[in-house]
């Protein structure tokens, strides 16, 4: 941590205890054992559940046909046993039957107040989330608490890295999480260049937060650097640097820290947890012994369970597995038992030895067990590219590979492979479907690709399943 | 200002003081100003997802 600390911190306080001695109602959660948590979880459980009854054909259909009474509901293990996991594809089936929420939505359509969409390059198709008023505020709570957590405090100055607005649940709890701690926030993302956003960091001075997807640090890192700055000495009262959204290896955040001087915190959040579901509260992404920190889950809010996603049982602490996700007090559009995809490594509290009862996830492993890519905020399915470069009949195979390059970006190469008669047509004509092939790719991921060609000999054969995509980036998370 | 009869315990408290909060907001809510109704719908939410976030650990089932 610099110097500045958290304000109210006293002379000798661990650092890792400041939030919970700044608020009771933390400390209060802080303190329960598991026996109490799982209480606790239970009861606004029940709650929701008795709600969804009366309130979702979606949801009442699922509990029929689990045969749960929400009236008569007595355990976790209960609800674990019995209720019917919930998918991406039975979300979009709901909502194609009944446009636009589905029927899982659990609110009047009158009381969406905020609609929330994912980002539809699974070539699946989008899953659509109303929000309420009381949810609004929730995601803006789902944000506020892991950056409170990780030292942010009223009147700080913040900088936001991550795209406002839009569609996405990421687009909008941030602006919203800011404000309910009372920080001044400088939402900068998307909408200036990175220069741009170190002139302005530059002139702000005392920059007490900085929120970013972990990519978008190290290109920011990477740009200081180039300009001959230290981030350290530039931004001394720099207390946070908070990352989401994607993997990275040990060396670079021990790296990320000694370049700033000080914490890098990490959070896992998507539109299922409508925020954040975990975080490393002020532990730090790398824990004392220099290794891979863990990041604790909100399990108040969001019920979480880690399952091997083909048995469907739950993984024992230290295993990856899948994970699950149930909404405790989300009102419009709740997920219950729902099937993330995402692939995390599961902790369990006993062997967090955090001193709090919360199950935890490991930092920086969280990947997908669909193969989804993560490039540049966009949720990036090999699918969805098959589909982009396979409509075009001229090809006849091609591979992917995503790096970092040089200057510290996100880069995405294709090699396509053409059919004999097209590239034996001239230049022009080959120029002409390498273009047509990175539209139809932008158009279906959001994302530009650099497209060349490449000799058919050059790719792979598969005889069952395609593996055209590599993931290169941790190799170029070097500083 | 109503003051009365408020819970020693600050949560308690706090949980005492946003329902009734949230009582006059549902009134409001029935507000027949147009203009006025959804920024009294805006002040019911808030209120009612704070009541969410601060309701005494291991208290009765009620909801807002």
């Amino acid at each position: 941590m610099t110097t500045a600390g958290a304000q109210g911190m006293r002379q000798g306080d661990d650092p890792r205890q400041v939030p919970f001695l700044e608020s009771a109602r933390l400390a209060s959660l802080a303190a329960l054992s598991r026996t109490e948590l799982e209480a606790l979880q239970l009861q606004k459980l029940r709650r929701q559940l008795q709600r969804l009854y009366r309130t979702s054909t979606y949801y009442r259909r699922r509990m029929d046909e689990g045969r749960i009474d929400p009236e008569a509901l007595t355990s976790l293990d209960q609800f674990f046993e019995h209720f019917p996991l919930s998918t991406k594809g039975a979300f979009l089936a709901d909502q194609t039957e009944h446009p636009p929420f589905g029927e899982r939505l659990g609110i009047a359509r009158e009381a969406v107040a905020l609609v929330n969409m994912t980002g539809g390059t699974s070539g699946q198709g989008q899953e659509i989330y109303g929000r309420s008023q009381h949810d609004v505020h929730m995601q803006g709570y789902m944000h506020a608490l892991p950056w409170f957590l990780a030292g942010l405090r009223a009147g700080d100055l913040a900088i936001n890295c991550v795209p406002a607005g839009g569609l996405t649940t990421g687009g909008w709890g941030p602006g919203e999480g800011l404000r309910i701690i009372g920080a001044t926030a400088f939402h900068v993302g998307g909408s200036t260049s990175t220069e741009a956003k170190i002139d302005l960091m530059l002139k702000i001075g005392e920059v007490n937060f900085i929120y970013a997807s972990t990519n978008y640090l190290h290109t920011l890192t990477e740009a200081l650097v180039r300009r001959g700055l230290e981030p350290a000495r530039a931004f001394p009262t720099l207390r946070t640097l908070f990352i989401a959204a994607e993997g990275y290896p040990i060396e670079w955040a021990q790296r990320i820290e000694a370049l700033w001087g000080c914490r890098l915190q990490e959070g896992y959040g998507s539109t299922q947890c409508a925020g954040f579901g975990a975080s490393t509260c002020a532990d730090g992404a790398l824990s004392a012994s220099g290794g891979r920190g863990l990041m604790s889950l909100f399990e108040w809010e969001t019920l979480c369970e880690v399952l091997d996603p083909v048995t469907l049982k739950p993984v024992a602490s230290g295993e990856m597995g899948e994970l699950v996700v149930t909404n405790l007090s989300i009102e419009g559009s709740p997920v219950i038992r729902f099937r993330t995809g995402d692939a995390v490594r599961f902790v369990s509290h006993r062997d967090a030895a955090s001193g709090r009862a919360w199950n935890a996830i490991e930092c920086g492993t969280i990947g997908r067990f669909d193969d989804m890519m993560k490039i540049r905020g966009n949720n990036v399915w090999p699918s969805a590219i098959d589909a982009a470069v396979f409509s075009h009949g001229e090809i006849v195979e091609y591979a992917g590979r995503v790096y970092t390059s040089a200057d510290g970006k996100t880069e995405v190469e294709v090699r396509l492979a053409l059919s004999e008669a097209i590239a034996s047509s001239g230049p022009e004509a080959c120029s002409r479907l390498v273009e047509a092939v990175r539209t139809s790719i932008k158009e279906r991921t959001n994302v530009w690709m650099t497209a060349v060609l490449c000799a058919r000999s050059e790719l792979p054969e598969f005889s069952y399943k395609a593996r055209r995509w590599k993931d290169e980036r941790q190799q170029g998370y070097r500083l | 200002m109503r003051t009365a009869h408020l819970a020693p315990d600050p949560s308690e408290r706090d949980h005492q003081i946003l329902t009734r909060m949230l009582s006059d907001a549902e009134s409001l809510c029935r507000s027949q100003d147009a203009l006025l109704v959804g920024q009294y719908c805006h002040l019911r939410g808030r209120i009612a997802a704070l009541i969410d976030l601060v309701a005494p650990i291991g208290a009765g089932e009620a909801r807002s």
